[in-house]
């Protein structure tokens, strides 16, 4: 598959909280492989700043939207994070959001497509 | 892998940032485990060139510290802020009850009375207050978002909670030479000059954090 023209940071402002919740949503991650999930999933269209990852991550566990805990590897020690309830809950509604929102710019710019549904 | 642009990066971004020492570690652990991450999938063989130009490449990818500072200070201003506010909710109510433990200031001058009245009164005020930045700073801000100047308030919030506390140690040292229970109204008067100066200290740093610049929630 070509890659996909990249989508700038500032595009992609506002959707992070959603962004991390679904890449975590299969199981526990540490901070590195939730960047590259989201890098993978989107074919490296999502432009990130990937050091502010982790402020983001310790922002969603202050919410309670995520836990995390240390985890020895080799020398190295991993914090890794996973989804609470409230999480999980939070990651549905962001899906819900999102659905809602492009199917309805999705009308408005291509009304054609709205005909055919 | 050379490990110097990414202890050089970290070490910069470290002196940039100022909060609970605990956090910080915790944050910047993370990211110096995330560059060096970075840096091994763009060069896989351990201290060669390559992989010194993959630690910098890592850094670069991963964002300059004008770049991560704001965002790294905004957590950081906000644990301290829960700090400051769990010191207030956790200590107040102790001395409030102490206070009342110690028996009433009645038979105490009117003016000494008074101030002590009024120093419980706001003490009172500000430990309901600290709550409820605890709160909209942890779950509750799901739903309402911390505005950009909680932590300041906080920080004030905090500031008069130490006054408050500073008059009502003087008082209850008063108290204690009038009171009948003086050993407990003397042993709350102690609680109050330490609960003055903790109180008074993370109120300061708070102040301090408050000020820094930092990022709005979802800057990436």
């Amino acid at each position: 598959m070509g890659r996909l023209p990249t989508v700038r940071t500032d595009a992609v402002r506002g959707h992070l909280d959603g962004l991390l919740l679904a890449a975590l949503e299969a199981g526990p991650l540490h901070g590195y492989a939730i960047i590259a999930t989201v890098q993978e999933r989107s074919d490296g269209a999502l432009e990130l700043r990937k050091g502010t990852i982790y402020p983001a991550l310790n922002r969603l566990e202050r919410l309670g939207l995520l836990r995390s805990t240390w985890q020895a590897e080799g020398e190295r020690r991993r914090r890794c994070y996973e989804l609470t309830d409230a999480g999980r809950r939070a990651l549905a509604d962001e899906r819900t959001a999102w659905r809602e929102f492009t199917s309805a710019i999705g009308s408005v710019l291509d009304p054609a497509l709205r005909e055919a549904t | 892998m050379s490990a110097g642009p990414i202890e050089a990066h970290v070490a910069e971004l470290s002196a940039a940032l100022h909060g609970p020492a605990r956090l910080k570690s915790r944050m910047l652990e993370e990211l110096r485990g995330g560059l060096a991450d970075a840096a091994a999938d763009l060069s896989p063989e351990p201290d060669t060139d390559a992989s010194a130009d993959a630690a910098r490449r890592a850094v670069a990818e991963f964002g300059t510290v004008a770049e991560l500072a704001p965002a790294f200070q905004r957590e950081l201003t906000l644990a301290q802020a829960r700090q400051t506010a769990l010191t207030m909710a956790v200590l107040l109510p102790l001395l409030i009850a102490g206070r009342h433990w110690a028996g009433s200031s009645g038979a105490a001058p009117p003016l000494l009375h008074l101030t002590a009245v009024n120093a419980t009164a706001l003490a009172a005020a500000t430990a309901l207050l600290a709550t409820v930045f605890l709160a909209l700073t942890g779950t509750l801000g799901r739903r309402f978002p911390a505005p950009g100047g909680l932590p300041l308030a906080v920080a004030w919030t905090g500031t008069t909670a130490a006054a408050a506390v500073g008059v009502g140690a003087l008082t209850l040292t008063a108290a204690a030479v009038l009171s009948a229970n003086w050993p407990l109204a003397a042993a709350t008067a102690l609680l109050a000059l330490a609960s003055h100066a903790r109180i008074a200290a993370t109120a300061r740093a708070c102040r301090h954090c408050a000020r820094l610049p930092r990022a709005d929630a979802f800057t990436l």
